[in-house]
């Protein structure tokens, strides 16, 4: 009996301590809930994932920057100014005098030149996103070299646009690494190469010139981020950011209600609309540039008929899914460069529910009804609610889909083997310049049938004809204006004639709590920017 | 044949059934990983790495040498205690044990006491009142704990004793302002927080442990008082408890003296196989508290084809089972004078 008295008192005990808990996270830290189990490194040279990403960009600058409201309005950041030769090859940066490292080090165009190297000498997933420039490891010491400490060249294997340049160095790869700290930290890869510091500033540091620098990583658990009392810029008003791991949307709502966190990263729809009824939180609105879409197979016999394209076209009740499964987090989206890109931004959205038309469209295409089609979708939510939905419309104007709902392994499988009619997906650029779509969806390589190495429009058999000339054009030409034209002449007659079906894309929408003042919401899809965040 | 000598033996045999079990263990999971329709290659490098990337880490992983040959390989790596290194936290797997497991460890331990505390006298209530009232609403209870879907409970359980009456803390292991203060020792928070003498941690560790504890009591409680109420009807049921009320003892001594003791035997059983469940680690559960732990350490390794992780967490669990049988049999030798007898 006495035993079980004193399990009783320590019970009590527990829960009166438990129930004077402080509901209100510390001023000093901004909490943020996220489901990080995705991340594998934060190396800036190589990070890709969601979490990676998003943590990485406030510890490392780039270059240059933009602004996503008016993205042709290219900025310096760690460079102060930039020249482009006559024949559109080479990039002359002049760094910016001021900025300096989370160490005291200055950044210098050494710092620059090491880490825009190491994308390339790593071989890391993501160097693809500056091999793009012709860069080799081979040529990359010629092609990219400090000529002084203030002055970078940058030279690529052909004209470009020069905004197309500049864009893909404003990306998360793009950040820039104390060369002076990563050099003494290098390491010997297991086939005696160097790691470039990989290992290093893969989980446990970092040595960047951004607001804050990495205090611990504890993976699948938390990021802690601390402020870099080094900062060159305006001081972040928190001394910390803490990311935490909350992969359930419910779980994070009631914690933001509760206010044990200050931001919520995930929210499902459902939640978002619950939430932006309570008086203490506030709702954050933002474009992300990732796209809904369906692709047609059109080595399918029938999905080569452009009229029975055209029919499916009809047949998607955009706007209902938008509203009742979208409910809001979407909007109808029908081209293939996102809104806050540039040539985004233009509109055009031809198609909507249109039964009688489709039927009619399908009855001239002289092909027999129904049409049975394979379609693959991932079994993750929302990809099947929209797949179902699609379905359901489709099936009214004679076209049946075999909906095959599976993992994400079977899924990418499927749509790299391109044996199947129809394949619903999503797609996100891998840097912001509009030919990151551009490429994928309109360009035709006639040397590469199949699409192996990444054209979606060859993937699903298509000829793109027109608009690859006009996207390969576009990702050349000198002058801004010009450049955005030609994508909207590219995007009008791809919707009109691709076998692509773009439906939305995401309209982001971030619940925090009403005291967070100065988060800047991003355009890619974790480029979200903490460094002006202040707590009242 | 002389005692030390067949106790040699049996350790022997004992150990060669430990090895063979984990061997077994281990090649199952290793040949199921190959044979998921998931890249682990694709997984490392992602879906627009330029071939050559893909090469290098589809040769890094040794992916190239035929698959026995990979197990074989990854058998003598693991004698040698290296369990690989997970490539999603970049930490060598065994590190990655060390730190999620004790996560679950606690909150298991404490479930499990949870469900035995409350599950075997509502078991043995249920048997005692068999088929009247009190049989019938324990039933209830039980079936509930073990019907309804843990995640439902979970997140009822979160909007109500966390959100409306504030009376637990919320999803995480501590508040945000405690999280890296304490020095890890152990791995468990209520121990290192008691070593350093953080009460103050202490109770925000246990005001956000005691709901999913709860929860994962109540579910082990719904099994453990549903097989000791069979149980101890099939003791109550027996001549000795009769002859013991013959023999005047109260009611409390033949049920909880004699039936009950020789229920404890097979409840061993039931209990510690309740313990490895929990061990595994509950992926529900700790997804909606967002809990730290091996469940769902294994879960995401395998979704990202992480198989070093899954291999090493599916060993552990192997051995916690292994563990926990050693346990239950000498549990049964002390409880059971039989096996005792048997062993002279």
């Amino acid at each position: 009996m006495r035993l079980f008295k004193t399990l009783m008192a320590v019970a009590v005990g527990a829960v009166m301590t438990a129930s004077g808990a402080i509901a209100e996270t510390p001023k000093n830290t901004l909490v943020i809930a996220d489901a990080i189990d995705d991340i594998i490194t934060l190396d800036p040279a190589e990070v890709s994932e969601v979490g990676g990403v998003l943590a990485s960009q406030q510890i490392y600058q780039p270059l240059v920057s933009f602004d996503p409201a008016d993205p042709t309005k290219i900025t310096g950041v760690l460079a102060e100014s930039w020249t482009v030769s006559e024949d559109g090859k080479t990039f002359t940066f002049k760094m910016n005098p001021n900025a300096k490292f989370a160490s005291g080090n200055p950044v210098t165009a050494a710092d620059a030149e090491y880490s825009i190297r190491r994308v390339i000498l790593i071989d890391s997933r993501i160097s693809f996103i500056f091999a793009q420039f012709g860069l080799t490891k081979e040529n990359v010491e010629a092609k990219v070299k400090a000529l002084d400490a203030s002055t970078l060249q940058f030279e690529v294997d052909q004209k470009y646009a020069p905004s197309f340049v500049l864009y893909v160095l404003s990306s998360f790869t793009g950040g820039i690494v104390d060369s002076a700290i990563v050099k003494q930290h290098e390491g010997k890869l297991a086939d005696g190469g160097n790691d470039y510091g990989n290992a290093w500033l893969k989980s446990e540091n970092s040595a960047g010139s951004g607001p804050y620098v990495l205090t611990k990583w504890d993976p699948k658990v938390s990021i802690l981020l601390s402020r870099n009392e080094n900062y060159w810029g305006t001081a972040p008003g928190v001394d910390r950011v803490f990311l935490q791991h909350m992969p359930e949307s419910a779980t994070q709502r009631l914690a933001l209600e509760k206010g044990d966190i200050d931001i919520a990263n995930k929210l499902g729809p459902d939640d978002i609309g619950a939430v932006s009824a309570n008086p203490d939180v506030q709702i954050l609105e933002g474009v992300s540039s990732t796209m809904y879409y369906f692709g047609l197979n059109t080595r399918n016999a029938a999905l080569s008929n452009p009229k029975v394209v055209e029919a499916i076209k009809y047949g998607v009740d955009y706007q209902g899914i938008a509203d009742t499964i979208g409910k809001g987090t979407i909007k109808v989206h029908q081209t293939m460069i996102p809104d806050g890109f540039l040539g985004g931004g233009i509109n055009y959205n031809p198609y909507s529910l249109d039964i009688e038309k489709a039927k009619a469209l399908i009855a001239e295409s002289g092909v027999a009804t129904p049409i049975k089609l394979a379609t693959v979708v991932w079994n993750v939510p929302p990809y099947p609610d929209y797949a179902q939905a699609v379905q359901a419309t489709l099936s009214q104007i004679g076209v049946d889909l075999d909906l095959q709902v599976v993992d994400g392994g079977p899924w990418l499988d499927r749509y790299r083997s391109h044996d199947l009619d129809i394949w619903f997906g999503l797609w996100g650029p891998d840097y912001p310049d509009p030919h990151s779509n551009a490429k994928a969806f309109g360009n035709h390589d006639a040397t590469d049938p199949d699409g192996t190495k990444g054209n979606l429009a060859d993937r699903f058999g298509w000829d793109s004809g027109k608009v690859s000339e006009l996207v390969n054009q576009a990702v050349q030409e000198q002058d801004v204006e010009k450049r955005k034209a030609l994508y909207d002449e590219a995007q009008r007659l791809h919707t009109d004639t691709s076998p692509f079906v773009f439906m939305f894309q995401d309209s982001r929408k971030v619940a925090m709590r009403k005291n967070v003042k100065g988060v800047v919401l991003g355009i890619t899809f974790s480029d979200d920017r903490y460094g002006a965040v202040t707590k009242e | 044949m002389n005692r030390p000598l067949r106790l040699f033996i049996d350790i022997g045999s004992w150990l060669i059934t430990v090895a063979i079990t984990l061997i077994g263990l281990a090649a199952l999971t290793f040949f199921i990983g190959r044979v998921l329709p998931i890249d682990p290659v694709l997984s490392i490098v992602g879906e627009k790495a330029t071939p050559e990337v893909y090469q290098k880490v589809y040769l890094e992983l040794g992916l190239d040498k035929p698959i026995w040959q990979q197990f074989i390989e990854y058998l003598g790596k693991l004698l040698r205690g290296d369990f690989g290194t997970s490539f999603s936290t970049s930490r060598p797997v065994l590190t990655d044990l060390l730190n999620f497991f004790p996560a679950t460890l606690e909150l298991s331990t404490i479930g499990l006491i949870i469900g035995v505390v409350l599950g075997v006298p509502m078991g043995v209530a249920s048997a005692y009142w068999h088929e009247k009232w009190p049989d019938h609403l324990l039933r209830v209870v039980g079936l509930v704990g073990y019907s309804v879907p843990v995640f439902w409970l979970g997140l009822v359980g979160l909007f109500v004793f966390y959100y409306l009456l504030g009376w637990v803390s919320g999803p995480g292991q501590l508040d945000v302002f405690f999280v890296g203060v304490v020095d890890r020792i152990t791995g468990s928070i209520l121990i290192d927080s008691a070593i350093a003498g953080e009460w103050e941690i202490f109770f925000n560790a246990i005001s956000h442990m005691i709901l999913p504890a709860l929860l994962l009591g109540y579910y082990s409680l719904a099994y453990i008082s549903r097989m000791t109420r069979s149980v101890m009807l099939d003791q109550l049921s027996r001549e000795y408890v009769l002859t013991a009320r013959l023999k005047g003892a109260s009611e409390f001594r033949a049920v909880a003296g004699h039936a009950l003791r020789n229920a404890a035997i097979p409840l061993v059983t039931v209990i510690a196989l309740s313990y490895g469940g929990l061990l595994e680690g509950s992926v529900l559960i700790e997804t909606i508290f967002s809990w730290p732990g091996i469940g769902n350490y294994i879960y995401s390794s395998l979704f990202a084809a992480d198989m070093n992780a899954v291999l090493g967490g599916t060993l552990l669990v192997g051995v916690v089972f292994i563990l926990l049988n050693m346990l239950s049999d000498v549990l049964y030798r002390a409880l059971d004078p039989r096996s005792r007898e048997f062993a002279k």
